[in-house]
């Protein structure tokens, strides 16, 4: 077990935000973690990250406490992706997979050799090695994207944390971000996603988080979890996921029908 | 690529190894190059000539303090950027420069008995202003966000800029004396000023030397930064303190010079074509250096024996410089 995080308790400003989820992630699998906005997805991965301060609940990277890891040695155990990261003038993809990489390397010590080829095949992995030398202010959005992920994977993790990475990026430059995921996680990676497209959580994830009101109310693979009732009940929509023959999935919903109330 | 860094390189130490030479040997009086190296190479001991006395205790000093005022001063501003991420950082926006020029004109204007006393009075002041700045924009809730602390810095720039008015239209007869330190410039005084200040340059180009690769990671924002093991708040708290030492510091031997803060780390990025903080932050000190010394030299020899403050010139140097290459980049 990579991660265990048990009844996670976040309050931001003195409102609760999060207020008891539950996630377990081991290496080679995909934990997709979905809900409406608002619910607490962010707050929940920021937590486990050890980003974000938690009034109560545990979370355990390989069995030590967060709280009792320090920066570089947490750096080294989990990458993080956020969901809206800078993107600085005058620097190219190459420099920020450097910058990456620094979390292996101790107070002012200098990138070795090995280093360098760390970072290359980074830039291989995520398929963005061609525009290595391009600054990010040129960068269209899936490429921008994939360049972030791959500065998660210079950094030399077991395990990779994305937060909404698909959600402002058309279907093309989707589909490479979520092949790419899943293919990061057959590889042995330990990843977890945090994404809006239920048909897109269904597809790559292992495992499905439904998280709603601060809770994570359900957990299991994506089928037995996103079911009609459970989608009606957490977004009030009449929708149902069918997954066809090649493992392809889709969303049918009820667009314009009457919003499903619940007593 | 690495042409290009290795020419603004070779091109700042060039103009910094021209200006220091110029520094040295020009003046109220002209001293040949040839003797300028004689003093240099024999430390202008008990039998030196007078030309000699003149380069080694008056005119190397100085030379010396714009080196150290330069790079501090290129070295507050790209760090202050770094950390804030924002490029209208200088000394101005964390508050030193008010404070330091309100401690001036304490002495300066109200205790003129005391004006040895005008280092001291800039040097605190420019600290007390940077702390007090930290205190509000750390406090509380959301506290260490880059907007809460400019925001914190210019309220109180505004404050000690007012005091500084208020005791200028107090004390008018007095002005004409606060004007060189209003507007910047070295002066020949020996070596016993910088080394009292030393310590505080010091630790300020220390800490600098620390927070390149934090800062580094905090250009790809606060989320990447922690998750690489960096704390955004308290590298933004060190840079602030490092950056309010290296400005004080330089303030209380040099005045308020504080437009070198802003203009040369853009300098360095725009010619160089990097934001890679391994090259900013020790080219930017490279810069800075070249920059003063080159324009206290002017300063010196363009009215002599009547020095003119050196601000107002490096104004009319930098801007263009600043403009020119701004409209180049892309």
């Amino acid at each position: 077990m990579i991660l265990e995080a048990r009844d996670v308790e976040v309050a931001i400003a003195g409102t609760p935000i999060l207020e008891g989820a539950d996630l377990t992630l081991e290496a080679g699998r995909l934990v997709a973690i979905v809900g409406p906005n608002g619910a607490g997805k962010s707050t929940f991965v920021r937590a486990a990250a050890g980003i974000q301060k938690m009034q109560s609940g545990s979370v355990q990277w390989l069995g030590t406490d967060v709280r009792k890891l320090r920066g570089r040695k947490l750096a080294q155990i989990r990458a993080y992706v956020p969901q809206r990261p800078r993107v600085p003038d005058g620097m190219t993809a190459r420099e920020a997979l450097r910058i990456g990489r620094s979390a292996q390397l101790g107070p002012l010590r200098r990138a070795t050799k090995a280093d360098h080829a760390a970072v290359d095949e980074a830039l291989e992995r995520a398929g963005v090695g061609h525009f290595a030398e391009r600054r990010l202010t040129t960068l269209s959005g899936g490429e921008l994207q994939r360049v972030q992920i791959a500065v998660g994977l210079a950094q030399g993790a077991p395990t990779l944390i994305a937060d909404e990475p698909t959600s402002h990026l058309d279907l093309g430059a989707t589909v490479i971000v979520a092949r790419l995921l899943r293919r990061l996680a057959d590889d042995g990676l330990a990843v977890l996603l945090v994404v809006h497209d239920l048909a897109l959580a269904a597809a790559v994830a292992d495992t499905v988080v439904v998280m709603s009101k601060g809770r994570s109310v359900a957990t299991g693979p994506p089928d037995d979890v996103l079911r009609r009732e459970r989608i009606a009940e957490v977004w009030e929509v009449d929708a149902a996921l069918r997954r066809g023959e090649r493992g392809e999935t889709a969303l049918s919903v009820d667009w314009i029908g009457e919003r499903i109330r619940l007593p | 690529m690495l042409a290009r860094k290795s020419a603004v390189v070779l091109v700042a130490a060039a103009a910094l190894v021209a200006g220091a030479a110029a520094s040295l040997a020009f003046g109220a009086v002209d001293v040949p190059f040839r003797t300028v190296l004689d003093a240099l190479v024999s430390g202008g001991g008990a039998d030196a000539t007078p030309f000699e006395r003149i380069v080694m205790q008056l005119r190397l000093p100085r030379t010396v303090e714009a080196a150290v005022v330069g790079a501090a001063l290129g070295v507050a501003g790209a760090l202050l950027q770094g950390a804030l991420a924002n490029p209208l950082a200088s000394p101005d926006v964390i508050g030193v420069t008010g404070g330091a020029g309100f401690g001036a004109l304490l002495i300066i204007l109200i205790f003129p008995g005391s004006i040895a006393l005008v280092p001291v009075g800039a040097l605190f002041f420019g600290l007390l202003a940077a702390t007090l700045v930290f205190a509000i924009a750390w406090a509380g809730p959301g506290g260490g966000s880059v907007g809460r602390l400019i925001l914190a810095g210019i309220a109180m720039g505004s404050l000690f800029s007012g005091a500084m008015a208020g005791m200028m239209a107090a004390f008018p007869n007095r002005v004409p004396s606060a004007i060189f330190f209003l507007a910047g410039g070295l002066t020949t005084s020996g070596w016993g000023t910088l080394r009292s200040i030393a310590p505080y340059f010091v630790v300020g180009f220390v800490i600098a030397i620390c927070l390149i690769r934090p800062l580094d990671r905090l250009a790809l924002g606060d989320d990447v930064a922690a998750s690489l093991g960096t704390r955004p708040r308290f590298i933004r708290l060190t840079a602030g303190i490092g950056a309010a030492l290296l400005a004080a510091a330089s303030a209380a031997i040099a005045g308020l010079l504080g437009f070198l803060g802003l203009v040369i780390p853009h300098v360095v990025r725009l010619a160089a074509g990097t934001s890679s903080h391994g090259f900013v932050i020790p080219v930017s000190a490279l810069a800075g250096s070249a920059l003063l010394v080159a324009g206290d030299t002017l300063a010196r020899v363009a009215r002599a024996p009547i020095e003119m403050p050196v601000g107002p010139l490096m104004v009319a140097i930098g801007v263009p410089l600043f403009l020119w290459l701004l409209r180049r980049s892309v």
